[in-house]
């Protein structure tokens, strides 16, 4: 039923531009793949290039095994979500979804019936013959996905879908976009800038940034364990600090951060002693040590008390600006200009290299 | 709150002084012009002017006419203003920017002068019809009444429907586009399910508009329809003819044209509302590089219709150098046309047009910024009577204007016939509702927060109004400004109805000379006027820094 897509060294130009050069990237059957990176990252144009809104100037796109770089967008089989749905303002709602199997020369029995069926799906039958005008975003932009998926595509596109709703709308529609595509099972293209959503509906990311992917994986290994800086940066909030990685043995290997040292068991072995490396340390990650000389030494700016957690704003004595997350207790906050240690959960920090384009943590170990 | 009662005092006086103005030069004579249709000479009131009309078929078979030309050119403009906003908006057409002008250019010359030069081009010894009988040996007539008719209409007003048109594709979303195209539409279909629809408002405006501008254009029927008379043709002669003149009969046909126009205005108002949905575009349309036969034909189709509808503005041009003996060209080159109409003493024909347009412009969009203000920032009973009252002419063609002027302003005390004046207001009226709409939405788009942010730093409302909002309008309202001189110096209708030998301008000079056969002196105004459309034209572009028109 569900079909995989491979895309094989594509190159997009515009003009002389050249904005992805030769990109490859397979998904599978029914999987919901979502392409995350910041704005200009080609993610959108990737997707443009599936459904052939841009031609494709390098390479090809298989889906199902069947090179589509040649058939016209209108007889690829492809459900498209749009950023701003897209809705025709002079159809109704029903008008709307039977669109593309008016365009199969489905026939009008089967329409009607269809159309009822992915309208109880996406839980809009109420509004079946309302003109869309009126409806608010989230009813709008769940007419574009029955749309999109009563043609049976075999592919479905989304672009950006829940940028133009408020927050809790978004958080609300992001959990009936992933519920209906599980229950739908159709393989599945979503592109967003926002990792909050990328991590909450994705079975895997492809992380991108200048027209490249960075890494692809589950949304807990691209978050736990980025590829480099630039992922561990992007996804959450990673403080990165300059460290020397000494004595590599057996896969212990010892972390300096000033003259703070810990030892890791998950290090690769291809990197040689007294190396130079960016430690990436997220702000939960940092345990605070208010009784020993252990740790980095900095000295506390400023906090906000968030009730869940406590953010704490410190610099270090070379003047990097860290922030650093503890779960709140009873306790008083931190006074402002306290000096105080920042130890790590080694099991939970990455290291790379110096450039911060390699990661040192080897994946096969479990720490 | 002292100074906020007084702020509204200064509004409210100038609320009740348009309104006065407006009772004065649009009410007070369309009303006279109702009450004379149904006064008798003998003082009583009946309806016989309108029985006499209906009852007789020399008389109710112009309407029958026009209706018929109306319709035509109508429906032909419409098929080919949107073919072409279509085309040119989707498929890169090279030299489109030029194309752009030159429409626009064949759209602003008055009608008849496009009648006039296709004669020449197409009549019975037309230069064409010259050619194309000694080329197949035929004798072609010419073409003249009906066909003549709607072929120089259709020309003339697509250029409306193109440019209201392309405006609307610019605003619709090209996702809609994608949308149906990845729902598995073609091209075709895409353009009947979601284009057409979608600008059938515009398109149906834009219609009106044409309607309304054929229907009550009697310059083109007049010279090319020879045996085909329409109504304002009757209305023209039955108000200045030689033979006959009946004031009050005239007056019943003027009230039977606003009725006709007034019932379609609110047909489209009705059906354009129902219609209308609010669009904005995150990514408009783009022309996008077609290949192969595509390429070719829509270039072909392009700069073929711009060619049809710019040659009478050629031929005008190209006849003013031309040397003529009576009513026949020569064939010689001379500046003699030239010579004739700029080396008389009184060259006032000329410096009339300038003058009143300037003038008219002036008033225009003093009052017409004054009006759209007070419509939409200070909302009360009164601005909305102002609203609907502005918007009246819009439905009174030039000619009713022109005429209801003349029964209304021809005595003491308000004696303003053959003066300047009455063709400045005449001009200010009947440019006044377009000027308001463009500056009820240019206002639209200023926050009032501006204004109020003004007010909170001490500024009264009046200083607030002409320091903030009116400089914020100013590159709007100015590039509006441009194109409506460029609408004014090419009015005929009420001009002609209106002029006396002092208060000529260009149009009436042309319409004068080719009357009088006189084309070459014809052509030598013509020109003239064009070109001051052009500079106009591209002092617009200057302004307004883009090549979008609304007219």
């Amino acid at each position: 039923m569900s079909v995989a897509i491979n895309i094989e060294n594509v190159v997009k130009r515009f003009g002389k531009d050249t904005v992805i050069n030769g990109l490859s990237l397979d998904i599978k059957p029914g999987e919901f793949f979502t392409l995350l990176g910041p704005s200009g990252c080609g993610k959108t144009t990737l997707l443009r290039m599936i459904i052939g809104f841009n031609s494709i100037e390098g390479g090809q796109i298989k889906v199902d095994g069947k090179v589509i770089n040649n058939i016209p967008t209108n007889k690829r089989n492809m459900g498209m979500v749009f950023q701003n749905y897209a809705i025709f303002p002079h159809m109704s709602v029903k008008d709307n979804i039977a669109f593309g199997l008016k365009n199969r020369k489905v026939p009008k029995n089967e329409i009607e019936s269809r159309v009822d069926e992915i309208l109880k799906v996406v839980k809009i039958d109420h509004l079946k013959n309302r003109m869309p005008q009126k409806l608010s975003g989230g009813q709008q932009q769940r007419i574009a996905l029955a749309r999109a998926i009563v043609i049976h595509p075999e592919v479905l596109l989304m672009d950006e879908p829940l940028s133009n709703l408020d927050a809790k709308l978004r958080t609300e529609m992001r959990n009936a976009i992933k519920q209906i595509q599980q229950q739908v099972g159709i393989t599945t293209v979503y592109v967003t800038h926002d990792q909050e959503e990328a991590l909450a509906v994705s079975d895997r990311i492809a992380v991108m940034n200048g027209g490249v992917i960075q890494q692809i994986d589950t949304p807990k290994n691209i978050y736990q364990r980025p590829a480099n800086t630039f992922v561990s940066t992007f996804i959450g909030l990673s403080n990165i600090v300059k460290g020397v990685l000494e004595n590599n043995e057996k896969g212990k290997a010892w972390v300096k951060i000033g003259n703070y040292r810990f030892q890791m068991n998950n290090i690769k072995k291809d990197c040689g002693a007294n190396c130079p490396v960016k430690v990436s340390i997220r702000p939960e990650e940092f345990i605070i040590n208010r009784e020993t000389e252990e740790g980095i030494p900095v000295v506390v700016k400023s906090s906000v008390f968030l009730g869940v957690a406590t953010h704490y704003f410190v610099e270090t004595k070379e003047g990097q600006e860290m922030e650093v997350i503890q779960n709140s207790d009873l306790d008083e906050l931190i006074p402002n200009g306290t000096k105080i240690h920042l130890k790590v959960q080694v099991q939970k920090v990455n290291v790379f290299s110096e450039d911060g384009n390699r990661t040192f943590i080897d994946r096969g170990v479990r720490s | 709150m002292k100074s906020g009662k007084k702020g509204l005092n200064i509004w409210l006086v100038m609320t009740f002084a348009i309104l006065a103005l407006f009772l004065l030069f649009v009410v007070y004579p369309i009303g006279l012009i109702l009450y004379k249709s149904i006064l008798m000479e003998d003082g009583t009131i009946s309806f016989a002017y309108f029985t006499k009309f209906f009852s007789k078929k020399f008389y109710w078979s112009t309407l029958v006419n026009s209706f018929k030309v109306t319709i035509a050119s109508t429906l032909v403009s419409a098929v080919l203003g949107l073919i072409m906003a279509y085309v040119l908006r989707s498929i890169k057409i090279r030299g489109s920017k030029y194309l752009n002008i030159l429409i626009v250019i064949s759209y602003l010359s008055p009608p008849f002068i496009g009648a006039y030069a296709w004669v020449q081009l197409l009549g019975r010894n037309g230069f064409i019809t010259r050619i194309l009988n000694s080329l197949f040996n035929a004798k072609l007539g010419g073409i003249y009444g009906f066909a003549g008719i709607v072929l120089v209409f259709s020309l003339q007003s697509f250029p409306l429907v193109y440019m209201y048109v392309s405006g609307a594709l610019k605003n619709l979303d090209n996702s809609l586009n994608e949308a149906a195209e990845s729902l598995g539409c073609s091209v075709f279909q895409r353009v009947r399910s979601i284009i057409v629809p979608l600008v059938t408002p515009t398109l149906l405006a834009s219609s009106l508009l044409v309607f309304m501008r054929v229907f009550s254009d009697f310059g083109t029927p007049m010279l090319i329809g020879e045996g085909y008379k329409t109504f304002p043709v009757l209305l023209y002669s039955q108000f200045m003819g030689e033979v006959s003149t009946d004031d009050h009969y005239a007056a019943a046909l003027c009230v039977i044209v606003i009725g006709i126009t007034l019932i379609l205005f609110f047909l489209q108002r009705f059906i354009g509302n129902r219609l209308t949905y609010s669009m904005s575009a995150l990514k408009p349309m783009e022309a996008q590089k077609a290949t192969g036969m595509r390429n070719i034909l829509a270039h072909a189709f392009v700069y073929l219709v711009v060619l049809v509808a710019v040659l009478p503005q050629l031929t005008v041009i190209s006849t003013s150098f031309m040397e003529t003996k009576g009513a026949s060209y020569t064939g010689q080159f001379t500046l003699q046309n030239y010579k004739n109409i700029l080396m008389p003493k009184n060259i006032s024909t000329i410096s009339n047009t300038y003058l009143f347009g300037l003038a008219a412009i002036l008033l225009v969009v003093v009052l017409g910024v004054l009006i759209s203000y007070l419509t939409v920032r200070k909302r009360s009973f009164l601005t909305s009577i102002l609203d609907t009252l502005t918007m009246f002419p819009y439905i009174i063609p030039g000619s009713v204007l022109g005429i209801s002027f003349l029964y209304a302003f021809n005595k003491n005390p308000l004696l303003l016939s053959g003066t300047a004046i009455i063709i400045i207001i005449s001009l200010c009226i009947r440019r006044m509702p377009y000027t308001i709409r463009s500056s009820t939405a240019i206002i639209g788009q200023i926050s009032p927060s501006i204004e109020e942010a003004a007010i909170s730093l001490g500024s009264t409302e009046m200083k607030s109004f002409i320091k903030i909002t009116v400089p914020m309008m100013m590159a709007g309202v100015l590039s509006g400004a441009i194109m409506s001189w460029i609408t004014l110096i090419s009015e005929l209708s009420s001009s002609i109805i209106l002029y006396t030998s002092k208060t000529q301008t260009l149009t009436v000079a042309i319409y004068a000379e080719v009357i009088r056969s006189n084309f070459g002196n014809a052509a030598a105004y013509s020109t003239i006027l064009t070109i001051t459309s052009i500079i106009s034209l591209l002092l617009f572009f200057k302004v307004s820094g883009n090549n979008d028109i609304s007219v």
